[in-house]
């Protein structure tokens, strides 16, 4: 019973991406990672056991510090990748608002 | 053949001191064609431009891309327009025309792919705020440990470039949002040829410094120590 919150979370998230992409918010390659990580929360609310266990087989005692890890690590580096990708954005629009100075200045120089 | 040499000046709401730079511009470099960028201002700094002389080129940036970005924009239009050299000036009226000359003198004698208008090189009176000498002092000394070189001013804005610099410089990503201490450890490290050479400067005419303030200089000075140390590590054993 305690799992429900989980597999309910999980369930809203994947709908809610489903949803996002259907409506053309988000792109079956962004939504990817994100239903891999709802799906495995939603594998170990329905077997916990397989949790306990694959935390015992790690050596750790307490099996939902295994999970928190997971957690954190996967929110760390989807951190990283968006914090790249704003920064390849930026280069890309900084590079777009150069052009646009210059084209627009040549076209005056022709007039 | 007649070299083609351009003078870059980054304007940000410079219309109190604009006119008298493009003056002493037109008056000491006389075959040199003037590109102001204009960084969205909303003085009447592109007014007073076009009044003065309809033939400056004028770049108008669609929305506020800061100094460096301003700077890349007119060094991308050298590149496109088959120029030579270009000098770098601000608009605020330190730089002189006449220490220009210099400035490109130099390059082409020395062959240089950078050279640097230096404050320090010689005692030329010129007097700089705390933050100023006390950074200048710093990235001296970093730039001397990750290269061995010695560059007396690495955070001037006054500058010639030649041709092959003007087009590394011109790839998108290559100039920083502080092109200083980093971009001089960068291009040492690339083997470009920096050469500085001793000019006089005058105090900031009008408007106010983009390090004015507190918060700036700390922020600045973090961000230079930081990006000092990475391109010192992303460029090691690296000569291309």
């Amino acid at each position: 019973m305690s799992n429900i919150p989980f597999i309910i979370i999980a369930i809203t998230v994947i709908l809610y991406i489903i949803i996002s992409i259907r409506r053309d918010k988000l792109s079956v390659a962004a939504s990817f990672g994100w239903i891999i990580f709802c799906l495995l929360m939603f594998f170990f609310a329905i077997f916990p056991t397989s949790l306990d266990n694959l935390a015992f087989s790690l050596g750790i005692s307490y099996p939902p510090t295994l999970f928190l890890t997971i957690c954190i690590v996967v929110l760390f580096v989807s951190n990283f990748r968006d914090d790249k990708t704003i920064d390849e954005l930026k280069k890309k629009v900084d590079d777009l608002s150069q052009e646009v100075s210059i084209l627009k200045g040549e076209k005056n120089d022709k007039k | 053949m007649k070299l083609r040499v351009l003078v870059i000046i980054p304007a940000h709401n410079e219309a109190e001191s604009i006119e008298g730079v493009l003056r002493d511009i037109l008056h000491e470099l006389k075959s040199v064609d003037i590109l102001v960028v204009n960084d969205c201002s909303t003085d009447e700094t592109v007014e007073k431009i076009q009044k003065f002389d309809k033939n400056i080129k004028i770049l108008n940036n669609p929305f506020n891309l800061g100094y460096a970005l301003s700077i890349q924009t007119g060094i991308k239009y050298a590149a496109r327009h088959d120029y030579d050299f270009v000098i770098q000036m601000d608009a605020d009226g330190q730089h002189l025309a006449l220490e220009a000359k210099k400035l490109l003198d130099a390059c082409v004698e020395k062959k240089a792919d950078i050279v640097i208008g230096s404050r320090f090189k010689k005692n030329t009176g010129y007097k700089s705020p705390f933050f100023r000498r006390f950074g200048t002092k710093l990235f001296e000394g970093m730039i001397r440990i990750f290269t061995g070189k010695t560059i007396k001013d690495p955070l001037t804005g006054f500058q010639c470039l030649n041709r092959r610099t003007i087009d590394y410089y011109a790839i998108p990503g290559n100039y920083p949002e502080y092109p200083d201490a980093g971009l001089l450890i960068e291009m040492l490290m690339k083997k470009y040829k920096i050469v500085e050479v001793p000019v006089k400067m005058k105090q900031r005419e009008a408007g106010v410094s983009m390090h004015a303030g507190f918060i700036q200089p700390i922020k600045y000075m973090i961000t230079q120590l930081y990006t000092c140390v990475i391109i010192f590590i992303k460029f090691i054993g690296r000569t291309k």
